[in-house]
């Protein structure tokens, strides 16, 4: 149960700045997603909260409490990596109550903490396996327990569902958001991918080269991107971005209308040839040869008869239109 | 509130017990031997004689032998081992009936007391009583004096350096042929190369860093050999195969600790001279592949 | 297998048995023959084994000196082998994991101590100094000084295939610097500490011109020492040197037969470069 306030941190490596002068507060309780590019420094900004990096500038505050430079066990913290990170030669037993032997807790409590720990995660059956003997969910189910019996003040996530196949990330989405609904800790999660920061995020950090772009909910920051960058990030397909001619003609320097508000017809604005549709089945997905555009992207609903070479006129769904 | 400071995972203290063992009995006598090598010493006092130590050695005859045979020896060994190890890795890797038990059997003599070997082999090249006369014999021939003959002695101890030691280069050789792609053969195979083509076209450049490893390896055990000399001739007859680790041991004895010492030098210069312009050499090379 | 497989193995084998295999098969008749037949030094068949006789001789010999040779090797190797591997780990540990330019430092000594050839009588000096000079102690530390470069070498590459997020989440669940290395990654190293373990003590076992320079002396001799003397002790009695030669083979060749693989990986650690 912790808030974590973030003043003014930078890190640099060398001559590089990967972050540069961040300012956010995480509210107690909160889930909050940092998604990005790679490269934007989410995760070193994680680690930065983990203490695993030193910030070379700014100061952090976790529960109240100035942490800066204490070490990553003395923060309150708990954090599930990317690899996972189990110690291969320890059984799932082992791992989970790796942390409770070090802090020299009686044997008989690290048991009974561990079993209750592994009951909620259902791994009893697997306590006495070790991490090769498990298949990708389960491993990642060990590193969440090994998290949980910490009892931190804020959970880290790093992209902890990279490794998994599409069909096991989404029942882990879900497993992962009951957690947090269950345990209501604050969490920080790190993702490439805006489908993960849309589905669980109460809060979406959207970071581009070291600096925040935008903070809010999945739907203000669908609804209203403050910049190109995170009009193009969130969302999918992504939204039709267009600088030059058309956007000068609408009276901006960039001009964004998402696929889905798109409309096609025999009127509209834009003439356009039909290059290439995916059928999703529900959806189906319009690439356009635009004259004077160039490629636009339409979403549409899924029982369309357009094919490839048809004419169509496109035209944006009014009030949905961005202009930067 | 207290902020309390963090410290590296990794602590420089980890490096301590090695550091202070390392030190005091490796670098610290390395680098009195500089010093030392310029003094008359009997361990207690020592006193300067500028470069007499380096003058002596270079002047007197059985000094320099030693020197000439050091190199002589590190050459012909690593020469030898060098072919003989790639020739029996290659045959080793071919699928051979026997294969297994066969680098068994040529890797075994590595793990031997180099003095045991020794003073089997003496025996075994004993001039007249020694199976390797009566072998020669047993066919008409009349064997050397193998370990007697004082043009020959060298050799003999290189020869017996070489069944001891070749088993080590096959097997690095059987590791560097493992990492060839036989994608290589294959594609060499379609070309039309024959078997004699495909070993010098593909496996030696693509076996090249086994090779350094190989000849780096076994020069510097070659230049600073010692005990296999010493449990076979102890330098003789004469001072016939004297080598640079012999004379050091022999001037130790004989309470000579400058000039010993200054051997030391001679042999720290000479293996430098001759390994690091050829680790030089041989990075530069693997950069061009 | 084709027939040119075939037929080139059997005459590799039998040339294999003539220049590897007789020489050992020499050692073994002449250790159970007795002391007239040993002496004509040929490959004979032995007309009686003695092998127990010879044996008892070769161990009974200057008051039972082989037993206390084969004692103080035995020290020396397990002395110099622990510390080897502690020592060894270590510096490959925090050589792998930090980067500094203190590593530029550690990585030239590891260099100077696989190239350079050891200054002996300057080490003797120091040793005096040190009250080291013909001690075992002395000779361990020395076993530790000159074995450490290709230890940390090797532990240097193999902790690099351990991912640093293991050191992180232990560093998470409160391990202190000490405690990540024993308890995460010490136990990781098992393979190539064992490989160093096999490799390590046929090095110092076998090895004979340091304790000829650093451990002179009755009480201190170790096994090759010992057999090294017995050279001119036994010059009429073959058979007891070749029993000699026959006791100090077997460790090794036991050691070979258990940890073949491990000796196999070790020796050709070599050749991934540094």
């Amino acid at each position: 149960m912790a808030e974590v306030v973030l003043t003014g941190i930078r890190k640099s490596f060398g001559a590089v700045d990967v972050i540069k002068g961040i300012d956010l507060t995480i509210k107690d309780g909160e889930f909050c997603v940092f998604v990005g590019p790679s490269g934007c420094g989410k995760s070193t900004l994680l680690r930065i909260i983990a203490g695993l990096e030193v910030a070379t500038g700014g100061t952090l505050h976790i529960d109240g409490k100035e942490v800066s430079k204490a070490e990553p066990s003395e923060r309150g913290i708990a954090m599930v990596f990317q690899s996972y990170a189990l110690y291969p030669h320890l059984t799932v037993r082992q791992n989970i109550g790796f942390g409770l032997s070090l802090a020299k807790m009686p044997k008989d409590e690290i048991a009974r903490i561990v079993e209750a720990t592994a009951a909620t995660l259902q791994l009893e059956k697997l306590l006495d396996r070790k991490p090769k003997e498990l298949s990708g969910g389960q491993r990642q189910r060990v590193a969440i327990g090994r998290a949980i019996v910490r009892n931190p003040k804020v959970f880290l996530f790093d992209e902890p569902l990279s490794n998994l196949d599409a069909s096991l990330r989404s029942q882990m989405r879900i497993e992962i958001t009951e957690l947090h609904a269950k345990l209501a800790t604050t969490m920080i999660y790190v993702t490439h991918d805006q489908v993960e920061a849309m589905t669980m995020a109460d809060k979406i950090v959207v970071l581009n080269g070291g600096t925040i772009e935008q903070v809010g909910s999945p739907m203000e920051l669908y609804n209203a991107p403050a910049t190109p960058f995170v009009a193009g990030f969130i969302g999918g397909p992504k939204m039709n971005l267009f600088e030059g001619k058309l956007a000068e003609e609408m009276r901006c320097r960039t001009y964004g209308i998402r696929p889905e508000h798109v409309l096609l017809g025999a009127e509209g604005r834009w003439q356009g040839r039909v290059k290439h549709v995916e059928h999703l089945g529900a959806d189906a997905i319009v690439h356009l040869d635009v004259a004077g555009l160039g490629a636009l992207i339409a979403r549409i609903s899924g029982d369309t008869g357009l094919r490839p070479g048809d004419d169509v006129r496109a035209s944006p769904q009014p009030g949905k239109e961005f202009r930067y | 509130m207290r902020c309390p400071v963090q410290r590296s995972p990794y602590p420089y203290w980890f490096v301590l017990p090695a550091a202070v063992v390392f030190v005091t009995l490796f670098l610290v006598p390395t680098v009195a031997s500089l010093w030392f090598s310029l003094t008359r010493w009997d361990l207690y006092t020592a006193s300067y004689i500028g470069l007499d130590n380096f003058r002596q050695f270079f002047s007197e005859q059985n000094l320099t032998l030693g020197l000439m045979n050091t190199v002589i020896y590190a050459v012909l060994t690593s020469a030898t081992k060098t072919v003989f190890g790639l020739l029996l890795a290659v045959l080793l890797t071919s699928g051979i009936w026997g294969q297994s038990f066969l680098r068994t059997v040529v890797f075994f003599p590595v793990l031997v007391s180099t003095i045991g070997v020794g003073i089997t082999f003496t025996v075994l090249m004993h001039p007249t009583k020694g199976l390797f006369n009566v072998g020669l014999a047993a066919i008409g021939l009349h064997g050397p004096g193998w370990l007697t003959d004082a043009s020959l002695a060298l050799y003999s101890v290189a020869l017996v350096d070489l069944w001891k030691g070749v088993g080590l280069a096959t097997l690095i050789y059987i590791a560097g042929l493992a990492a060839i792609s036989p994608d290589y053969y294959e594609a060499a195979r379609i070309d039309g190369a024959t078997r004699v083509q495909q070993f010098w076209r593909v496996t030696v450049p693509l076996v090249q860093p086994a090779t350094v490893t190989v000849i780096t390896l076994s020069l510097i055990g070659g230049l600073r050999s010692f005990d296999l000399i010493w449990a076979m001739t102890k330098g003789g007859p004469g001072f016939s195969s004297d080598v640079l680790a012999s004379v050091i041991y022999k001037q130790y004895q004989a309470g000579f600790y400058g000039l010993s010492t200054a051997g030391n030098v001679i042999l720290f210069v000479l293996i430098a001279t001759i390994i690091l312009p050829l680790t030089w050499w041989f990075n530069r090379k693997e950069v061009d592949l | 297998m084709t027939r040119r497989q075939y037929w080139t193995g059997i005459i590799a084998t039998v040339v294999a048995l003539v220049i590897f295999v007789v020489p050992f098969v020499f050692i073994a008749f002449t250790a159970v023959k007795d002391k007239a037949q040993a002496s004509h030094l040929d490959f004979t068949w032995p007309l009686q084994f003695l092998f127990w006789q010879n044996l008892v001789d070769v161990v009974t010999t200057r008051n039972y000196m082989l037993l206390l040779a084969y004692f103080n090797s035995s020290i020396i190797t397990v002395g110099a082998v622990a510390m080897l591997i502690l020592f060894g780990a270590m510096v490959g540990y925090v050589l792998q994991r930090r980067q500094s330019r203190w590593n530029q430092v550690i990585f030239g000594c590891v260099l100077a101590g696989l190239i350079i050839p050891p200054a002996v009588v300057p080490t003797i000096w120091v040793m005096q100094g040190l009250g080291l000079f013909k001690t075992i102690w002395g000779m361990v530390l020395i076993q530790v000084a000159y074995g450490l470069a290709f230890s940390v070498l090797l532990y240097r590459s193999f902790i690099a295939t351990i991912p640093r997020d293991l050191d992180e989440a232990a560093r998470i669940d409160g391990a202190k610097p000490l405690q990540i290395f024993l308890r995460v990654i010490l136990p990781l190293l098992k393979p190539v500490t064992v490989t160093l373990i096999v490799v390590q003590s046929i090095a110092i076992f076998n090895d004979f011109t340091n304790p000829l320079y650093y451990l002179p002396g009755k009480e201190n001799v170790t096994v090759q020492l010992t057999l090294f003397n017995f050279q001119s002790q036994f010059s009429t009695q073959f058979n007891l040197l070749f029993m000699n030669i026959l006791l100090v083979t077997i460790p090794p060749l036991i050691v070979f037969i258990f940890f073949n693989r491990q000796i196999v990986a070790g020796m050709t650690a070599g050749a991934v470069k540094g």
